[in-house]
């Protein structure tokens, strides 16, 4: 790596090497039987250069021929991506708590166990048909640039998912885990899932109309990506925000605070650098409705004449491989202050509603203008504070700047889902369409 | 190549074995408005390995030579563990031996066209709607995928094969107010850089879209008749329906199994649905999938009754059913998964005229905006549809989303037009991404759908 900055060095202005490594295990486990177990080990390097204000970007696996890299940096200046900004010097990070080496000697025949042993107690519990993956993720990280700055890090992640569904559906209750070192499952969640499933077993067919909708952290993913897009440098930029003008007003109910904080290493995946190098700090978005900050990488940054906050990441709305990612701003550890109640007193006080699950299709529809329409998967049917059964075909839509405005309830716990960790919010006023 | 992949292959101590090296070719080119914020051309390459072993398979991934050892044991390991744990072997269905190399012929092979002539074309593209006040931004990519892939496995196959994808793809974004609305662009496919060539008229009538829609009403929630366009229709196809002809996906499903044998009458008479990767010149073009095995058509409903299925070999085995070759990885970070290759509903004999007229009243929805299925439910999003009354189109609606559930949907489905159109980019998210996930259908008549409006 060394190396490869001094001959890039010699080149261009300003340099930036960025290396990965990662090892990733998982296993599944298919109507509560064993399927599969795959195992990954990767790697590979990527190269940012600035010559004349101007990018180059290459990346390779193995960094065999450096000439090559440094020769495909060079050709991609051609095309005259603009960058008019300095990698950063980063000499002082916070020290977090993210590596736990016990995760590096896990087995697979320990990860295999755990699945037998919920998947079994879920079967006998209930006529679902049973699904589970857990996977460890072990990722090294090193930034050296031209400026001087050589950050690195090293993370463990023991996560996964685990469901009971309905049989003949696909569709269920659904419970995500994720630790810095392997934990087994709590009581509490796989009690959680079965009082869920038996509650929701019957299929009911209320009729549609305005309603009260419980987000639950599954569904949280909806109004996450439509926040992301609002909220982001890139959007401000491209005017395509229909908030950029809206700082320091109120936007939301003002039960509603979301903020982004990597340091918090009490959950696994902290950062104490961004992908560009650049530390990381908490960052509020929305203050009890009031909107109070965008997110900004370098280059966006550079171009809305800001400070960067630090949410460069080499990542898509999908993930990817960051190698072959530019960073781009992202929110990576955004979530929601909790509220005051819980969950089973939040659905006490819907008198008619549904208990969003899960949904289909958080990515299609208009994200930038924050409009959702997502099918329910499942969705729980609530009738005088109690779970009646479960809706089919419905679908859940609106806007995010209209139903967070309407926000009844936040959650007093954070649990972990697919995209981080999420309260459950309920909101009123939210518009059901189903059959009837 | 070969001999190095055989060197690992031999240290395989299982009953079955194979490895897939592949090099991958990215070419990227990205336009944000105005700016061009993306350029370059680059090159990874991986290795995978599965292991049958005493029943059990499993597989890895590794990126550096030197862990091949590692990898090796790694996978025997976990196969032999999964042979533990399991009541009934894995087993994989006989297929042919193979020592092929297949090489496609392309109409223009991209790697002849220079970097500065690819970004001159995608600028001009990019300049036809940011020459619209109301269009703000747009994001626009042109991408060149080259998987030279190399394949050997235990029982003697050989395989050597390119999959070259160009893809011309992204969005135009218009406003207007508060409002703003999205349109999304495409063009590309498997034969060559002549698939994103003589774009500006695609790029002219997406922008019209664009700006129509700022115009557009939001349409209103409720129970419809439709008429899908070929890409609305095709995306259904593959979302709602093909997904459940991909045996993994209902292999430990049991009622779904059940719902799915063959022979079962899923969908009105009108419907017959294939899955043909064999076509040429079409975005699922290939030859053979990535364990080895040559893709073949496959019937998968004939008059509303389910006739085949997709397959990989071990699902083959598992139902005892034919192998068809459809087992596909993104590329080399991946262990292969079932994929659809060319999936779409064969014509029937009507116009989209008649077709508006048997519809009377009801929406005409328009191209497709991302799509989920969770078992029997299906939910997407179309981009535009409009008003359809007393058998004429009329206004422009937006904010379409349409769910519905899979067998209701397929006897609903009651009039197939003659108009067959499949899809020139693909992205289908199955755990992996597949770009060269190809579908389509005529217009078709669909009753009852339910749609969300706002």
């Amino acid at each position: 790596m060394e190396k490869l900055l001094e001959m890039a060095k010699k080149v261009f202005d300003k340099a930036e090497v960025y290396s990965v490594e990662y090892t990733n295990n998982s296993v599944a486990f298919e109507n509560a039987k064993l399927h599969d177990i795959d195992s990954k080990f990767q790697s590979g390097i990527s190269l940012r250069i600035i010559k004349d204000g101007k990018l180059g970007f290459a990346y390779t696996r193995n960094l065999i021929n450096r000439e090559e890299l440094v020769q495909n940096a060079l050709d991609s200046l051609k095309g005259g991506v603009e960058a008019n900004y300095d990698f950063p010097l980063t000499k002082e990070l916070p020290q977090l708590d993210k590596y736990d080496s016990s995760l590096e000697a896990l087995s697979s025949k320990e990860m295999v166990e755990e699945c037998a042993r919920v998947c079994d107690y879920l079967k006998s519990k209930t006529d679902g048909e049973i699904e589970m993956t857990s996977l460890t993720s072990i990722d090294q990280i090193r930034i050296i640039n031209s400026e001087g700055t050589d950050v690195s890090s090293k993370g463990t992640i023991y996560s996964g998912f685990g469901g009971v569904m309905y049989p003949g559906s696909s569709t269920g209750i659904w419970r995500v885990f994720r630790s810095k070192k392997f934990e087994k499952i709590s009581d509490d969640v796989v009690k959680e899932m079965i009082d869920l499933y038996r509650l929701s077993s019957k299929v009911v067919e209320p009729k549609g109309g305005k309603m009260k909708v419980m987000f639950m952290p599954n569904s949280m993913i909806t109004l996450n990506w439509r926040v992301f897009s609002g909220t982001s440098s890139k959007s401000i930029y491209e005017k395509t925000s229909p908030i950029a003008d809206k700082l320091e007003e109120k936007i939301f109910d003002k039960k509603i605070t979301i903020y982004d904080d990597p340091l918090k290493d009490k959950y696994p995946g902290a950062r104490a650098f961004d992908d560009e190098g650049v530390a990381c700090k908490p960052l509020t978005l929305v203050e009890n409705g009031v909107l109070k900050n965008f997110y900004y990488d370098l280059n966006y940054a550079n171009k809305l004449n800001a400070k960067t906050t630090g949410h460069g990441y080499r990542t898509t709305q999908w993930g990817g491989d960051p190698i072959t990612l530019k960073p781009v701003p992202a929110l990576t550890h955004m979530s929601i202050k909790s509220g005051n109640k819980s969950f089973s007193e939040m659905i006490k006080s819907i008198g008619r509603g549904i208990i969003l699950e899960g949904t289909l299709g958080a990515h299609s529809g208009n994200i930038p203008n924050g409009d959702y329409s997502v099918g329910v998967s499942p969705g729980l049917y609530v009738e005088n504070g109690e779970i009646i059964g479960r809706v089919k075909d419905a679908m859940v839509a609106g806007n995010i700047y209209e139903t967070l405005k309407h926000t009844v309830d936040v959650s007093d716990t954070l649990y972990p889902c697919f995209g981080g960790w999420m309260p459950a919010i309920l909101f009123d006023d939210v518009s059901v369409a189903t059959k009837k | 190549m070969f001999e190095k992949l055989q060197g690992i292959l031999k240290k395989v101590d299982a009953d079955y074995g194979d490895v897939r090296y592949e090099i991958k070719k990215d070419t990227v080119i990205t336009f944000n408005g105005k700016e061009l914020t993306q350029i370059g051309s680059n090159s990874t390459d991986g290795y995978v390995i599965r292991a049958l072993k005493d029943g059990g398979m499993a597989s890895v991934v590794f990126t550096k030579e030197g862990d091949a050892e590692k990898s090796v044991s790694t996978v025997v390991e976990n196969a032999q563990l999964i042979a533990k744990n399991i009541e009934k072997p894995v087993r994989l269905a006989e297929v042919e031996i193979v020592k092929d190399t297949f090489i496609p012929a392309l109409k223009e092979n991209p790697r002849k066209v220079s970097m500065v002539e690819k970004l001159e074309l995608v600028r001009k593209y990019n300049d036809i709607p940011l020459g619209y006040e109301k269009i703000v931004t747009t994001s626009i990519s042109y991408q060149e995928i080259i998987r030279e892939k190399y394949f050997i496995s235990t029982e003697g196959t050989e395989i050597r094969e390119d999959l070259v994808t160009t893809r011309l793809f992204g969005e135009i974004i218009s406003k207007d107010g508060n409002l703003v609305q999205n349109v999304r662009v495409r063009a590309g496919g498997s034969n060559g850089f002549s698939t994103v060539r003589n774009q500006e008229k695609n790029f002219e009538e997406r922008t019209a879209i664009a700006l129509d829609l700022l115009k557009a009403k939001p349409v209103e929630g409720g129970v419809y008749n439709c008429i899908l366009n070929p890409n609305m229709a095709g995306v259904f196809t593959h979302e709602a329906f093909g997904h459940f002809s991909e045996a993994d996906i209902i292999e430990t499903l049991p009622s779904m199994r059940e719902k799915m044998k063959m022979g079962n009458k899923l969908g009105n008479n009108v419907l017959n649905i294939v899955d043909n990767a064999t076509l040429p010149d079409q975005l699922g073009f290939y030859r053979y999938d990535d364990e080895g095995v040559k893709v073949r058509p496959t019937q998968l409903m004939k008059n509303g009754v389910l006739t085949g299925r997709m397959h990989s070999r071990r699902t083959a085995s598992e139902f005892g059913e034919s192998i068809s070759g459809h087992c596909i990885a993104e590329d080399y970070r991946y262990a292969p998964i079932i994929r659809m290759g060319t999936i779409f509903i064969e014509p029937g004999v009507h116009s989209f005229e008649e077709l508006i007229t048997m519809l009377g009243d009801g929406l005409y929805i328009l191209d497709a905006k991302g799509g989920q299925t969770a078992g029997e439910n299906f939910s997407f999003g179309a981009q535009y549809g409009y008003v359809v009354k007393n058998g004429k189109v009329s206004e422009m609606v937006r904010d379409i989303n349409i769910s519905g559930n899979l067998y209701k949907t397929l006897n609903d489905i009651t009039v197939v037009g003659n108009d067959l159109s499949l899809s020139k980019v693909g992205g289908c998210g199955k755990r992996q991404m597949n770009i060269r996930s190809c579908s389509g259908a005529p217009h078709i008549l669909v009753n009852n759908l339910v749609i969300g409006g706002a």
